[in-house]
């Protein structure tokens, strides 16, 4: 058991990735968790943080403000 | 002589028609059967194996698989498959010790055969020493997990 004093661990800046050798569909998709932000989840999936509003646009009928994306949210991710 | 020769040719006539048409009577069934039967239908997709390491290889296997790591060690999960399916979503959930959720992922996939997804985390400032886990699904079901441990 955990002592509950601890303080939590803080994984915000956890880099992840992934590959497969199967061929990819047309279309992946991401989970939010937090500390995560457009921008970052961008720079992961395209290597450019700047390309963070084709993902916006990919998943306007979840996200209602880009500035804010919440934990559990699982957006699509366009082909880079 | 002759006054037998049309009867005969007329029996042998009737003899073969009915033998022709018993003949056609069994044989479609199984000439059809044969003619229909579809193309051996792929495996379905399932989940092999999964395992840990620290490094993964071009095929997308671990090279070394552990389930203990350092601090500062990349955590990869290689999760091998079979079977063929036009559209997969492997993912992958890793949790901390206290329920914590580290980082999740995805891989959509449409594998044709035999296949590999690799999903890997870091994290540059070291990770907390503790006991973890990594839960994999497909398209939203539990397909597997491994337990792996952080030491200092």
């Amino acid at each position: 058991m955990p002592d509950s004093k601890t303080p939590k661990a803080d994984f915000s800046d956890v880099e992840s990735g992934s590959s497969s050798t199967a061929p990819p569909a047309s279309e992946r998709t991401y989970t939010v968790v937090k500390g995560d932000s457009l921008s970052k989840i961008a720079k992961q999936f395209y290597g450019d943080a700047q390309q963070w509003r084709k993902i916006y646009e990919a998943n306007k009928d979840q996200i209602k403000n880009p500035d804010l994306i919440h934990p559990g949210q699982t957006f699509r991710i366009p082909g880079a | 002589m002759h006054a037998h020769g049309p009867r005969v040719f007329a029996l042998s006539f009737a003899l073969t028609a009915i033998a022709l048409a018993s003949c056609k009577k069994e044989t479609p069934p199984q000439n059809e059967t044969a003619a229909a039967a579809p193309a051996p239908a792929p495996a379905a997709f399932s989940v092999t194996v999964i395992e840990l390491g620290k490094q993964v290889g071009p095929d997308k296997r671990v090279t070394s698989p552990t389930t203990t790591f350092g601090p500062k060690d990349t955590i990869h999960a290689s999760v091998a498959s079979d079977g063929a399916a036009p559209k997969k979503i492997i993912a992958a959930k890793w949790t901390y010790q206290d329920g914590q959720v580290v980082k999740e992922a995805a891989e959509t996939i449409a594998p044709t055969g035999p296949a590999a997804t690799e999903f890997h985390i870091s994290k540059p400032s070291g990770w907390p020493a503790g006991k973890y886990k990594v839960e994999i699904s497909v398209d939203g079901s539990p397909a597997g997990s491994k337990d792996f441990e952080v030491k200092k």
